[in-house]
């Protein structure tokens, strides 16, 4: 975690994701498993809603100041913030020396009223991506150009680019340096860094269901009952389209995790099932992690796992009838190690 | 709420401890009493011979890759989606390889299909993932999933994807019946020598969507650019693919998921290059692992040391090692983590001319890189002994400090450290 302190130092901080919890990658929707390991990412979080329940470590006990903020709201990488924040990066100057580059940026809103941004000073190499148009280039392809120096400085001009940053260790006791992985040097290679990681998630999703809380229950007779859910955030609008009045869904419990409760045969198996009754868009703003889209939908077998506050798992008629793997549902009767394996999984000599 | 910025690094770490069928109730040694005749293991200080390694695929599930280890869902014959993630851990020489050229664990996007080749923990009271009977892949883990899909053999000596493997063992892909404008549908692809082809190679069905990337030369496609150039079959074209795998629909025990395609050499050379820069950088900060074959004791605590340097890396890293420069010698644990490192490895390693590089003539053992760099210092140590690990630096690369997670601690480690128990949670 970044502080005013050398980085390297700094432990590594545990997050949990809120069931509504979301996470972009490239300016678009995705999972922790899209997310290369070593990126930098921008937070959102707030204190264990129940510090009984949580996956992770609730009263940090180190002598650096980590914060007990550590159930996350948002997750996003430099680009989804500049994306979302309507922000850009300005390249003003590159000093390259052995293959290494030092650049001079600033992060600035595109609205030019704003105060101007403080420069910052971060490393690229041979190991950064460049992207233009439908093109993935190297440095050496760009110095091949000619729009950039193979040695000395050169000035950029202030050219607007989306940054993805990682870190690398610094020489020369240098407190914090970010390390620039990926530039976007245009407009079409943002949006098609965008469709890609968009098309993945989507796939993902079809294929887990749409995660979602219960809202209202209306008991009827024999296990009947209308189930009243609000699907969560942060999806492309593809997704929630495919929940249409009159299709047949399926809804199963799930836990704060996501992950399905049950699955052996296939999360369809224990799921209730039943008509949509009614797709209600909520009009004006809705709060971060609601996507504002509430699904009424009727079943003959309401279980504990259906309950108001619970977290559900809802798929839509349209969507591949599929099974997940293993680790991604709880089995039928899940113990604590399931949950915290601890040394005894491993034999005595 | 609260708003921070985070080095996304470990949020994988818990799960790569999964227990797979049999590490829960059943101790080796018991049922399968160890007939030391039959059995295999790397010893330390000797490269491990490759004809009794056991080669598998699996998909990579979870990474641990400060310590060098994570579990992969093995291919088996029986319904895939049933097979627990599988515990494994790299060997100090093991070499990871991804698009064709050297990576480390942290390189690899969860979900990829890796080709292994592994053995029996060399030392199983020292394996930091479960051990298991060593007859392991021989039995039926029940519940449909079949036999070989939890090997005892967990300690990796190559784990590379799809693209590594097939250039190494010269086989190209070739795609049948292919219609890009009907992507959920499967199609068949063939495994081919790239010379010469095989008329008699086994079809396989694989599947790809509209998330497959496709890499032509220097541009980044999706199916959509291909069919709007009027492409609409990639027939008979010899390729290159990076496999993945997606639940399967109707009951399909498996079948594997194009997550890229290389249409041409150009692209696949960019994407090794990539790699291959990462890694070398990578490997600069870190500093080249090697293990020490012999010491030559002097005076006050001076000695010739002689280390052989892992296998896989760039050449140019190699070639890094000169005689006369002054390199540096750090301890280093089977991880590869660096022994103390709270002001940089350099700050604990010892240093000292290199005295010769003498590189082997003929073949070296896979693991190898064929290299024996001598150097003296005036500071041996006890983690500078004949066939431990070290890390070393040949003096030209940079001296950074690396981060918390990757060097071990000065005189505080605890086990807990190494496998976190419930008790760091408070009680309430």
């Amino acid at each position: 975690m970044e502080f005013k302190s050398e980085f390297f130092r700094s432990p590594p901080t545990p997050v949990a994701l809120l069931p509504y919890g979301m996470v972009r990658y490239h300016g678009a929707p995705a999972d922790l498993r899209d997310i290369p390991l070593g990126t930098i990412l921008n937070i959102k979080a707030f204190l264990p809603p129940d510090p009984k329940n949580s996956s992770v470590v609730t009263t940090p006990n180190h002598w650096y100041p980590l914060p007990p903020e550590n159930h996350a709201m948002l997750i996003e990488d430099e680009p989804s913030l500049c994306l979302r924040e309507g922000k850009t990066w300005r390249l003003k100057e590159v000093d390259m020396k052995n293959d290494q580059g030092l650049v001079v940026a600033t992060c600035e809103s595109k609205d030019a009223a704003e105060a101007k941004a403080p420069e910052q000073k971060m490393t690229l190499d041979a190991t950064t991506r460049f992207w233009r148009g439908r093109e993935s280039l190297k440095l050496a392809d760009l110095i091949a150009e000619g729009t950039w120096p193979a040695s000395g400085k050169k000035s950029l001009g202030g050219q607007s680019v989306l940054l993805g940053l990682c870190w690398k260790p610094c020489p020369d006791g240098i407190f914090v340096r970010y390390h620039i992985s990926d530039i976007w040097l245009d407009e079409t290679s943002t949006q098609r860094a965008i469709q890609s990681q968009t098309e993945v998630h989507k796939s993902l999703i079809r294929s887990r269901w749409m995660p979602a809380f219960v809202d209202n229950v209306e008991y009827g007779k024999f296990g009947r009952a209308k189930v009243t859910v609000t699907l969560f955030g942060g999806m492309d609008p593809a997704l929630y389209a495919d929940f249409k009045k009159g299709g047949q869904t399926a809804i199963n419990g799930a836990e704060n995790t996501l992950k399905h409760a049950g699955g052996s045969y296939g999360p369809a198996h224990m799921a209730s099932k039943g008509p949509i009754l009614e797709v209600v868009k909520t009009s004006g703003a809705v709060p971060m992690g609601s996507s504002g889209v509430q699904v009424t939908m009727e079943t003959d077998l309401i279980i504990e796992g259906i309950r108001p506050g619970r977290v559900v798992r809802i798929r839509a008629s349209d969507w591949p009838n599929l099974y997940v793997p293993r680790e991604e549902y709880i089995g039928d009767h899940p113990s604590v190690e399931d949950r915290f394996p601890s040394p005894a999984l491993f034999p005595r000599y | 709420m609260k708003t921070f910025v985070v080095l996304g690094s470990l949020f994988l770490v818990l799960g790569s401890l999964d227990v797979s069928a049999f590490a829960a109730n059943e101790t080796p040694g018991t049922k399968s009493k160890e007939q030391t005749a039959e059995i295999y293991r790397p010893q330390a200080g000797k490269f491990p011979d490759l004809a009794k390694a056991h080669t598998y695929r699996g998909e990579l599930v979870f990474v641990d890759h400060v310590n060098r280890r994570g579990s992969l869902r093995v291919l088996g014959v029986g319904v895939f989606r049933r097979n627990d993630p599988h515990p494994f851990a790299m060997l100090p020489y093991g070499m990871i390889r991804y698009h064709g050229a050297p990576a480390d664990l942290r390189d690899i996007p969860l979900g990829t299909i890796m080709h292994v080749t592994a053995y029996l923990p060399p030392d199983p009271k020292l394996s930091s993932v479960p051990v298991l009977p060593v007859d392991s892949k021989d039995r039926d883990a029940n519940h449909y999933r079949g036999i070989g899909v939890f090997p005892a053999e967990n300690h990796v000596l190559l784990l590379e994807d799809e693209p590594s493997y097939c250039q190494r063992m010269g086989m190209t892909w070739k795609l049948k019946g292919l219609d890009l404008e009907k992507p959920p549908g499967p199609i068949l692809a063939t495994l081919e020598p790239k010379q010469g082809g095989d008329s008699k190679a086994t079809e396989q069905k694989l599947t790809f969507d509209s998330a497959t990337r496709i890499w032509r030369g220097r541009e980044a496609l999706s199916v959509a650019d291909l069919i709007a150039e009027g492409k609409k079959s990639l027939d008979g074209q010899s390729l290159q693919l990076g496999l993945t795998w997606k639940p399967c629909p109707d009951g399909i025990f498996l079948r594997l998921h194009i997550s890229d395609i290389w249409l041409d050499d150009a692209a696949m050379q960019r994407s090794a290059q990539n790699q291959a820069e990462t890694h070398k950088a990578f490997i600069r900060s870190r500093w080249m692992p090697a293990w020490v074959d012999s010491v030559e004791y002097g005076k006050f605590g001076r000695a010739k040391v002689t280390v052989t340097l892992f296998g896989g890396m760039d050449p140019t890293l190699y070639a890094d090692f000169q005689k006369a420069n002054t390199a540096r010698i750090n301890a280093a644990e089977n991880t590869l983590k660096h022994a103390g490192g709270h002001y940089g490895p350099a700050h604990m390693a010892s240093r000292g001319p290199i005295a010769d590089v003498i590189k082997f003539t003929g073949a070296a053992p896979m693991g190898s890189s064929g290299i024996q760099v001598v150097m003296e210092t005036d500071l041996i140590i006890e983690g500078i002994r004949p066939g431990k690990v070290v890390r070393i630096h040949p003096g030209p690369w940079a001296a950074v400090d690396l981060p918390r997670e990757e060097y071990l601690g000065d005189g505080e480690f605890r086990l807990e450290d190494r496998f976190p128990t419930p008790a760091i949670f408070p009680k309430y």
